[in-house]
């Protein structure tokens, strides 16, 4: 009997096109960067971006994810990717130097143990910023309608 | 010319082989096969993949930490040709490849005859443990309390009451209890 199966499909899952790198997310390494103080000032409190989900006032620092509202961001910090992600950060992330210090170049580095926390929530501000926005960007339409008023 | 090292699993990249990807950082990953890039690409945890060196050295397998470690180093800075201390340096590089071996290989000992150590000890507990599948524990128990009994006879005391009256009672016998006894009897000559 000759092989039915051609196997076709080997290797076909759901998963390919988050493997593609133009759907490339950020890697550990980059978010343990962006952890920093400096970095993670700039990337909460981020100017009002459109092209972004909720204008880019609502970001997780540790999934490197843009919410629509405050209420998506407080329920995904309860979420089991978020807890998972807090988890994976805990220890510091595998680097190139690392893999050269496995490879014999210097001696090799236990990686360390973190506290990772997720970020604190800002309640009042957001609400400001989504209302200056809304004026900010469609001036005319808040003319037209006071024209209408009047 | 350099010989780089593969991001994943740390093996050595030589020139015309594997893969490098550039992220958007301007950091270069180097892979020495389609097999660590697809890994990388997948997002695995080289620390968690048994495969690699990451793994070995942090799971204790293999020799991490020693001063033999410290002579291949990335330099970036480079030197003016000298033969006399390109000769040496060939020299070098051969004792230290040699003592770096030797070490590794007897730190890989050194942890396997723990390992044997572990494995002798449970040996020894399971027959103690299941020493009665080889050798009744009832084995030779009639003829033990038959010499009890010759050795022990009930001892009879008389006993004087406060109010002066005259009492026989039997003396109360020690016996140990009968795991003791079996035990007694359990050597095995071999």
């Amino acid at each position: 009997m000759p092989y039915k199966r051609k196997k076709y499909h080997v290797g076909d899952t759901h998963l390919k096109k988050r493997w593609r790198v133009r759907n490339r997310k950020k890697d550990l390494d980059q978010i343990d960067v962006d952890l920093k103080e400096e970095n993670a000032d700039k990337l909460l409190n981020q100017s009002v971006d459109l092209d972004l989900p909720g204008a880019a006032q609502y970001y997780c620092l540790h999934c490197a994810r843009y919410f629509i509202h405050q209420h998506a961001l407080a329920d995904h910090f309860k979420t089991k990717v978020h807890k998972r992600r807090l988890k994976a950060l805990e220890l510091e992330p595998y680097s190139i130097e690392e893999s050269e210090r496995a490879a014999g170049h210097g001696n090799f580095k236990l990686p360390n143990k973190r506290k990772i926390v997720t970020q604190e929530t800002k309640n009042i501000e957001n609400e400001d910023i989504t209302e200056r926005d809304s004026e900010e960007v469609i001036p005319n339409k808040k003319k037209k309608t006071e024209e209408n008023d009047t | 010319m350099r010989i780089e090292t593969c991001y994943f699993c740390s093996s050595r990249i030589y020139p015309g082989h594997g893969i490098q990807f550039v992220r958007n950082d301007c950091k270069i990953f180097r892979f020495c096969r389609s097999k660590c890039h697809a890994a990388f690409k997948k997002k695995k945890n080289p620390r968690k993949t048994k495969w690699t060196k990451a793994y070995r050295k942090t799971a204790g397998k293999e020799l991490a930490i020693d001063p033999s470690f410290e002579f291949e180093k990335r330099r970036n800075s480079p030197l003016k040709y000298n033969r006399e201390l390109w000769a040496k340096t060939i020299e070098a590089m051969k004792k230290v490849e040699e003592i770096r071996q030797k070490r590794s290989n007897n730190y890989i000992m050194q942890r396997l005859r723990k390992g044997r150590e572990v494995e002798w000890q449970r040996d020894v507990r399971e027959v103690q443990r299941d020493i009665s599948l080889i050798r009744s524990p009832a084995a030779g128990l009639k003829q033990r309390q038959a010499q009890e009994e010759m050795e022990v006879e009930p001892e009879t005391i008389e006993v004087v009451d406060a109010k002066g009256r005259k009492q026989v009672i039997e003396a109360p016998v020690m016996v140990p209890a009968t795991g003791e006894m079996i035990e007694d009897g359990g050597d095995i000559e071999l």
